[in-house]
């Protein structure tokens, strides 16, 4: 038993460790001050920070990545919960195939996705702006927002809705009273997991984007200049950032889950 | 029961789900301060019924009407029927005070008038000092009356209750029929309980509507249902009766051949029912008519022990008894037995 629990957690040490060790290589190498990523390490500077923040486009990129990403996931959330809502209220013929639609983007490869979309949003005037990155990531977001939605409805007891209608509740006044505030932990976290897909999403954005970048695609354009720290203090912003959102969604799912 | 001005009327109700009809034709009135119980198996139509007078379903035929208006289109939220669901539908993330404040804040009554209301509601049903508890926090005894509180806080002229105590424990079952024909005597508003368990419906109803299969089989107080069911599906439904298949002539009826007597009766074939707490054993044939039986087994009932016979044609036959007397019979599996009722024990059924 004892040998069998040293070893769970031994599996588990080299898992987390094979994981995130490209992650903490890069996070220490944006503290680094030597210009290549060589061991022994040089001194602490926060000097990859101050020159990847002082030039104005890094500025542009997380302004759009962060308006892309608060837009889109709220389209994403309101479509994912009026979806999966439908899918709880109601029954009706081919809801079977709704639901297959519904959920159909993430099974797309993204090179596709990106393709159609530059295709289609080009024919809308769309292409190479903002509202075309929001369009674009909230097809995809969209479905995520709907699980975690359909998740919640399933533990709601179907009499509390019609409860709130019995005691004097219009229809309306009982979605905002009753079924949005049930929902709440899981609409937020739908929010924030849809922002964590957009804000990291690379491919379509790459494909959609033109001059108005989104943080992942300057990266690349960055790195396909030359191998600089920058790049090291910029992922780690992006994934700080990402993890953050991606935390709070799985704490709000865990906790009412647990009830 | 014909009233001149009742609560509620169903006349003529329907409903069908595409062929499946759960009601076919129900014709009801529930009068002012009644305390009516409707009963019947799972699947018999009762709480449809219950959710067609709350306007949760609409009925495809026949109008209801409460308190005269006919309700066919008015939509749920515009009714005054609050309904305590099996489930209690509390509202998790609201807590007591919230969950009983409900039905005053989106009838748009002012903040503090609510919370005065509210809390006389709570005091009455003994939840005084719970008000900001969570709902996940209370016992199931306390929900309960947290969902009593949330219905009646609006002073309805009915209350509807759809199976609210099936989720308790026996003891608290007890407790809470009191409670609840304690407050429908002091409100003086009608009740329309809808329930499967016949002790339930007895002990509080004023009136017992037993349905079977999308039809009224019998409305009548408790003590009609249950000593003259009217015919064999009530008889079967409400339990512990033996029911005897036999020709009337001449007040007499004539069951497997033997002379049972059955003055007043109508000629002709006809079924009977005597209660198994009417059934008389004897261990040696009696002097007067009696069906001979074999015991098969006795079953503790709480107010009784239960006898079960096989009669002569390998049908069930049930006799009542208490300690005493079964340990003076001491009967054995398979021994002879000879059962026999006074003649005012045997009750013929309509139809």
């Amino acid at each position: 038993m004892r040998l069998g629990n040293t070893l769970s957690w031994v599996y588990l040490t080299a898992l987390f460790a094979f994981v995130f060790a490209p992650i903490v290589t890069s996070m220490v190498f944006s503290f680094n001050s030597d210009r290549f990523p060589t061991v022994p390490l040089g001194e602490f500077t926060l000097q990859w920070y101050q020159t990847a923040f002082s030039r104005p486009e890094v500025w542009t990129a997380f302004r759009n990545s962060l308006i892309v990403a608060a837009a889109a996931a709220a389209l994403s959330t309101c479509l994912g919960f009026a979806t999966a809502y439908t899918d709880f209220r109601y029954g009706f013929r081919f809801k079977n195939a709704y639901l297959a639609l519904a959920l159909l983007p993430p099974t797309i490869p993204l090179v596709i996705m990106g393709l159609a979309m530059l295709a289609w949003l080009s024919r809308l005037g769309l292409s190479g702006t903002l509202p075309g990155i929001i369009i674009a990531h909230t097809v995809m977001g969209a479905p995520f927002a709907m699980a975690i939605c359909r998740l919640r409805l399933q533990q709601m007891d179907p009499s509390l809705e019609a409860a709130a209608w019995n005691l004097g509740a219009s229809p309306w006044r009982a979605m905002r009273s009753v079924v949005i505030p049930f929902c709440a932990p899981a609409i937020i976290s739908a929010y924030c997991l849809t922002a964590a897909v957009s804000f990291d999403e690379f491919i379509v954005a790459w494909f959609v984007s033109g001059l108005n970048k989104t943080v992942p695609v300057m990266i690349l354009e960055i790195l396909q200049g030359n191998v600089d720290p920058q790049i090291n203090a910029i992922g780690t912003v992006v994934f700080l950032t990402s993890m953050t959102l991606v935390i709070v969604a799985q704490l709000l799912i865990l906790r009412k889950s647990a009830k | 029961m014909t009233e001149a001005d009742p609560l509620v009327d169903f006349s003529g109700i329907k409903k069908s789900y595409g062929p499946f009809e759960a009601v076919k034709a129900l014709d009801l009135t529930i009068g002012r301060g009644e305390f009516v119980a409707i009963m019947g198996p799972s699947g018999c139509g009762k709480t449809t019924s219950l959710r067609m007078l709350a306007g949760l379903e609409t009925p495809t035929a026949g109008t209801i009407r409460i308190d005269g208006k006919a309700m066919n289109n008015v939509s749920v939220h515009d009714r005054d029927t609050p309904l305590v669901w099996q489930s209690l539908a509390l509202f998790p993330f609201l807590n007591v005070k919230e969950n009983v404040e409900f039905g005053l804040k989106m009838r748009g009554v002012p903040a503090s008038e609510r919370d005065a209301r509210a809390m006389l509601w709570l005091d009455r049903m003994g939840l005084k000092g719970f008000e900001t508890r969570r709902i996940d926090d209370l016992s199931g005894g306390q929900r309960q009356r947290v969902a009593l509180a949330r219905s009646l806080v609006t002073e309805p002229q009915m209350l509807l209750l759809d199976e609210p105590l099936s989720a308790l424990d026996a003891h608290l079952v007890i407790r809470m029929q009191g409670v609840l024909t304690k407050l429908q005597k002091e409100l003086g508003i009608t009740f329309v309980y809808v329930t499967h368990s016949q002790s339930e419906a007895f002990a509080m109803a004023d009136r017992v509507v037993i349905m079977g299969q999308g039809e009224i089989a019998q409305i009548g107080t408790p003590q009609e249902i249950f000593r003259a069911p009217k015919n064999r599906f009530v008889a079967e439904f409400v339990g512990r009766n033996n029911i005897l298949e036999g020709t009337v002539t001449g007040g007499i009826i004539i069951i497997d051949g033997t002379e049972y007597p059955l003055p007043g009766a109508t000629e002709g074939h006809t079924e009977i029912v005597v209660a198994a707490d009417r059934m008389e054993i004897h261990d040696t044939p009696p002097s007067t008519a009696a069906i001979p039986a074999d015991f098969v087994s006795e079953e503790f009932a709480g107010t009784g022990i239960i006898c079960y016979f096989e009669g002569p044609g390998g049908e069930e036959l049930k006799a009542q008894v208490n300690e005493t007397q079964l340990a003076a019979l001491s009967p054995e599996p398979g021994q002879r037995f000879w059962l026999s009722w006074s003649p005012d024990a045997a009750h013929v059924m309509e139809d």
